[in-house]
């Protein structure tokens, strides 16, 4: 098992100068598997399926066409996450790049099951793709993600209310009893810390 | 507060193209002449069209999934009870039974089998196929015997079928005495189906299942 430090697990240091321990919502993916690995946290396994489950669901829609099908791939990459946390190391790849490999991996053999299994005469199949994320793009939905992740809770919440629901900033308003000119502006910086997580999650990548 | 601070401040909004007409076109005159506030809209308009990308991937799974998820997890380390007691009792348990049911406790119950009558394309061959119930997919095993050795571009492939279509289990080739002993995942409903065969394939070309190729056929019958 490889754990290297990873800075900023564990603690928040408030303005005052106080110390306290993140809750599970607030906490970095690797310090979160690092906790199933070790004592079998089930609410860090909680908190990393509620981040992660959107995508691996939608990627098994996406490519194997059917929701039994998505719900299979969910249970195969959770359960996968599950058994290997032991195993994932955080100087190879970040967790969203580990759970991105498991749920394509986990894709591709499911479709190369079905093409093998679901072939009768005469009958119209699905066209199945012949490889699951060729253009990258749900690669970067998981970086997305695990950068979604980092963000402050308000952050989190502003973008989430408007990309995830697709509420206009005046329904955010009134969900969240925020003055519109604070969400408008709140918006703003959520972006930018997005952007900022963006990057650093790229920085790690290319140093990997 | 100035305008260049205003404007800033709604570049998230902007991009988002949700802002109200007077507020966007305040925004859009600004930029004009404004290169810090341009330079900030493009990486802006960046990072929301990756999230717009995220968020079209991304889908509401059903709300029971988590719990399907969570109640097929193995356990570990939650048990108060020391793991080489756990291991003992499950020991003496198995002896026990093994003792009741030897025949029985290690043999899925086969729930359907058919026996495998050679065609005149393989006269000499024949072959059982055995399902058993292993949750959550049915599973085969199949046995043949004398059939033709394929060529190294050929295979031979296992079907279930009925009135409606028919649908494969998967391919093998045989050893030098023809012979092959393989399990394969059987269909979900395995019931749905009356007959079984094998037919003697070609790569590159797509399976099928006419009467010519077919090499073993049999009747799937209920046990």
């Amino acid at each position: 098992m490889v754990y290297p430090e990873v800075r900023g697990g564990g603690w928040l240091t408030s303005t005052d100068g106080s110390r306290r321990e993140l809750g599970v919502k607030e906490e970095r993916d690797e310090i979160l598997v690092r906790r199933v690995a070790e004592s079998g946290d089930e609410r860090a396994f909680s908190e990393l399926y509620d981040r992660y489950v959107g995508l691996v669901y939608g990627a098994g829609i996406r490519y194997l066409r059917e929701r039994t099908h998505a719900e299979d791939l969910v249970q195969e990459v959770f359960l996968s996450v599950w058994r290997g946390a032991a195993s994932f190391d955080v100087s190879k790849a970040g967790f969203a790049t580990w759970i991105y490999r498991i749920t394509r991996n986990r894709a591709t053999d499911q479709v190369r099951r079905r093409r093998s299994r679901v072939r009768t005469v005469g009958s119209d199949f699905p066209l199945e793709p012949e490889e699951v994320d060729p253009a990258g793009d749900l690669s970067r939905s998981f970086d997305i993600a695990a950068a979604l992740s980092r963000l402050t809770p308000v952050h989190r919440e502003v973008l989430t209310l408007a990309y995830m629901e697709g509420l206009t900033q005046r329904e955010i308003s009134r969900r969240t009893d925020t003055p519109l000119g604070t969400v408008k502006s709140r918006t703003t910086a959520a972006l930018l810390a997005l952007r900022e997580s963006v990057s650093i999650i790229d920085g790690q990548a290319e140093d990997g | 507060m100035g305008e260049h601070r205003r404007v800033l401040d709604l570049l998230g909004p902007y991009v988002q193209d949700s802002l109200e007409s007077g507020e966007e076109q305040e925004v859009r005159d600004h930029l004009r002449h404004c290169e810090a506030c341009q330079s900030e809209e493009r990486d802006l308009r960046e990072v929301h069209e990756e999230l717009s990308d995220f968020a079209s991937l991304a889908e509401a799974p059903p709300p029971d999934l988590k719990t399907r998820v969570t109640a097929g997890l193995p356990r570990r380390g939650s048990s108060r009870i020391p793991l080489f007691a756990v291991a003992a009792a499950i020991l003496a348990v198995l002896v026990f039974l093994s003792l009741l049911y030897v025949p029985d406790l290690f043999v899925q119950d086969t729930v359907a089998a058919a026996t495998l009558e050679a065609t005149e394309l393989a006269p000499q061959a024949g072959g059982e196929l055995r399902v058993k119930a292993n949750d959550p997919n049915a599973q085969a095993t199949l046995e043949v015997w004398d059939l033709p050795r394929t060529k190294s571009d050929e295979y031979y492939e296992l079907w279930f079928g009925n009135g409606e279509g028919r649908i494969s289990a998967g391919t093998f080739t045989v050893d030098a005495e023809g012979q092959s002993t393989l399990d394969m995942a059987a269909p979900e409903r395995v019931g749905e189906y009356q007959r079984v065969g094998i037919t003697l394939e070609k790569f590159p070309k797509e399976p099928r299942m006419d009467s010519a190729k077919v090499v073993l056929g049999g009747e799937l019958q209920e046990s």
